[in-house]
């Protein structure tokens, strides 16, 4: 069996899966509580804090957990319907964790700008400056996009949004532990985290406030996380996802180095026996280890059931559309026709794997190929 | 037989060490974070949840129980309302001298015994001596961190209960043990500024609690030469901030504030850090409170400060009562302050010290003009 979609979701590390084994059996108090037991798991959750902000470049008081990284998303962009300045501009190529929150949050009275991207899937900045209304109120850029991979150019975008005291936000779900995450560089004052995207387990994630930037929380009950997220935190799971920030922004310039080497040898190889593939994203800003394929003379449901057949995971689009032969919105946004959009495979390369492994992935696809061409 | 000692953690690296080195000496130890202040949640120069998320941390290292009390309600009473009321009487007091006095070593200490612990111990660099029956307070070994200003409140009763472990040692040497101990705050600053103010704009603070009374400032020789926003704002010997530019008297000199004319709500200023009207030998004392419990000899030669860290200053005392006295000085004291404390030493022991109730200007010309008083 071979994972190739680590753009979905990765695999836990080991020595996070059993720290989180250990937490979830020895210390079951309630971080809430008072007594020791209690004192405990608070402790724990704030040591994780401490990890999770070092490993972006914050102070801890500037993390909180959330239930993942969609939640961080809804979290910051619930806020718009608190604030006077109701207009929000985004890329075209959000997640749907960023998308389809505005387009819901439309019916509270949100306006909405789409800033489209190059055919490498770059936003431009001055596009940005352009659309800046005396009523907007927040800007939200992902740093890399999920699906081709293209980074974003923060830190153009933040000096935008602060010269004209706007909020900017950025989902960063992909980038961490791939490329290094510093939020003082990139001059976000919001950015969402999810852990099972760098060898985490999932069902937790964290938002980045910036000090001095206020929000109103989402889910209301009891007072945690500094009355931001009611509910009793997930202590495992926040425990593992400051041990998988940490390990993954220690090792980001080895992790870094290796994905490119991947997706280099399979860029290479690929070519070889499959000339007339077309490589999508921009190169020049590009996730490491993931690469986006068209492939001309086989759809991609071919190509992803045959692969599965040989126990090869790749995927077609972002996971969360993947399974339907609808086009890519992000492909399109991009300016890739329709029918090149629905031949075309999201390889995304992790750490544990190899270049034999990467190999056996040329011979699969080029067998496939073979097959199914005319 | 273990005793046992109730450590108040602040969450900095002073108590934590105390913590550390009470454990290491075979003392039972419970620590308790205090929570003096009720902060809103929005409130961004709040550091009290950074600090308890400092402390639960140490204290699990240390495998230690951390309670919590809140003591808001007592410290608005006991210290925040007559830190109001002195600066609406034109005096500049010391919040943290009365933080000791009625909170630290009254409400804390009554908690700590009532729960059945034998004593309370505190990160203050300052040593207590047991000489013939009696306790006896002393300066810190570390000449620059040493904190007995703040202490000189204490008595018999307190100090007997109280240790301060840290005492000994030098800041350096604190923060090396709490580096080898991977305490959180090993490296963590000192606080700076009133601990319910914190780091905010201190005239925008008192601004909420006391009306500001705008009035006229004058120079010595009687000119009037600007306006103040309140002189609750100023403190005596202060110089920037006053707002007025250049155009009188030496252009080159920078004013001060000399005196506070209250009853005509003027702020008295002088040309120059030399200006004789800064300078006077000496001041009244009330609310004289003596560590031992017993006067000093008026024949004695003693050191005092008018200020923490200020150098100790060669004087004498002529006590008017049992609880004031006539401080003089062998040299000149820049801006002796109402409100302030002057504190006693002989040497490296602190005696006591009390509340300066007014100063006795040598030159008194200017006084008598301006205020009619004498």
């Amino acid at each position: 069996m071979l994972y190739f979609d680590h753009s979905a979701t990765t695999p836990i590390r080991k020595e996070v899966l059993v720290r989180m084994q250990e937490v979830e059996s020895k210390h079951f108090g309630n971080p809430s509580s008072v007594h020791r037991f209690g004192q405990k798991s608070r402790s724990l959750v704030e040591a994780a804090r401490r990890q999770m902000a070092t490993a972006i470049g914050c102070q801890p008081h500037e993390i909180i957990f959330t239930g993942g990284g969609t939640e961080a998303n809804n979290l910051v962009l619930w806020n718009l319907i608190h604030q006077k300045q109701k207009h929000v501009i985004t890329s075209a190529i959000e997640h749907p964790a960023v998308l389809k929150v505005l387009k819901r949050l439309k019916e509270f009275g949100l306006s909405v700008t789409l800033i489209p991207v190059n055919k490498k899937g770059r936003v431009d900045p001055a596009a940005i400056e352009r659309e800046i209304r005396p009523d907007t109120g927040l800007i939200t850029i992902m740093t890399a996009n999920n699906e081709v991979g293209t980074i974003q150019p923060l830190a153009e975008i933040a000096s935008i949004a602060h010269k004209k005291g706007i909020l900017f936000h950025s989902d960063a779900v992909q980038a961490l532990g791939k490329i290094a995450i510093n939020v003082q560089e990139s001059g976000v004052d919001l950015m969402s985290f999810s852990a099972h995207k760098f060898y985490g387990p999932k069902g937790v994630g964290a938002l980045y406030i910036r000090k001095g930037v206020h929000l109103q929380p989402l889910i209301i009950g009891g007072g945690q996380e500094r009355r931001l997220r009611a509910g009793t935190e997930n202590v495992a799971g926040i425990v593992g996802l400051g041990l998988a920030a940490e390990l993954a922004a220690g090792q980001v310039q080895e992790t870094r180095s290796h994905l490119d080497s991947l997706a280099f040898r399979f860029r290479q190889e690929f070519t070889r026996v499959y000339p007339r593939a077309i490589y999508n994203g921009d190169p020049e800003h590009q996730l490491p280890g993931l690469v986006n394929v068209t492939i001309p003379d086989v759809t991609s449901d071919i190509l992803l059931i045959n692969l599965d057949l040989r126990g090869i995971a790749v995927s077609s689009g972002s996971a969360c559309s993947s399974g339907t032969v609808e086009p890519s919105s992000v492909l399109k946004a991009m300016g890739i026709a329709n029918d090149l959009n629905t031949r075309t495979l999201r390889i995304s390369f992790g750490k544990d794997n190899t270049h034999d492994e990467v190999a056996t992935l040329v011979e699969a696809l080029d067998d496939i190929i073979k097959r199914y061409r005319n | 037989m273990s005793r046992s000692v109730v450590v108040g953690m602040s969450g900095g690296v002073d108590s934590a060490v105390a913590a550390l080195l009470l454990k290491e000496q075979g003392y039972e130890v419970e620590c308790l974070f205090m929570k003096n202040w009720e902060a809103d949640d929005t409130d961004d120069y709040c550091t009290a949840e950074e600090d308890y998320r400092d402390a639960i941390q140490v204290c699990d290292i240390l495998d230690l129980p951390l309670h919590t009390v809140n003591f808001s309600r007592e410290y608005w009473e006991r210290v925040f309302t007559h830190f109001l009321q002195e600066y609406r009487e034109g005096r500049t007091p010391n919040p943290d001298i009365l933080c000791n006095k009625e909170i630290k070593f009254k409400v804390f200490l009554e908690y700590a015994l009532k729960l059945g612990m034998e004593s309370i111990a505190t990160g203050h660099y300052a040593r207590i001596l047991r000489k013939h029956g009696t306790f006896r307070l002393y300066k810190g070994l570390d000449a620059a961190k040493d904190q007995s200003y703040f202490l000189y409140t204490l008595g018999q009763k307190e100090l007997r209960k109280s240790l301060f472990p840290i005492g000994e040692m030098t800041k350096k040497e604190v923060r090396e043990r709490a580096r080898k101990m991977g305490f959180p705050n090993a490296e963590k600053k000192d606080s700076t500024g009133i601990c319910f103010i914190g780091e905010r704009n201190f005239r925008a603070f008192l601004k909420q609690y006391l009306p500001a009374k705008p009035g006229e400032i004058v120079t010595v020789d009687g000119r009037v030469v600007g306006r103040h926003e309140g002189l609750m704002y100023y403190t005596l010997g202060q110089r920037k901030g006053l707002g007025i530019g250049g155009g009188y008297g030496n252009k080159e000199a920078a004013w001060y504030v000399v005196d506070k004319d209250l009853r005509q709500n003027r702020l008295i200023i002088a040309q120059g850090h030399d200006h004789p009207a800064l300078f006077s030998t000496r001041l009244t004392a009330t609310q004289l409170h003596w560590t031992t419990g017993e006067r000093p000899d008026d024949s004695l030669s003693l050191q005092a400060k008018i200020r923490y860290r200020q150098a100790d200053q060669e004087c004498r005392i002529e006590f008017t009562s049992d609880q004031t006295a006539m401080v003089t000085f062998a040299e000149p004291q820049f801006a002796i302050t109402p409100g302030q404390s002057v504190v006693f030493y002989h040497g490296d022991e602190c005696l006591g010290g009390g509340i300066i109730d007014r100063v006795i200007r040598d030159n008194s010309s200017y006084e008598s003009a301006i205020t009619g008083e004498i």
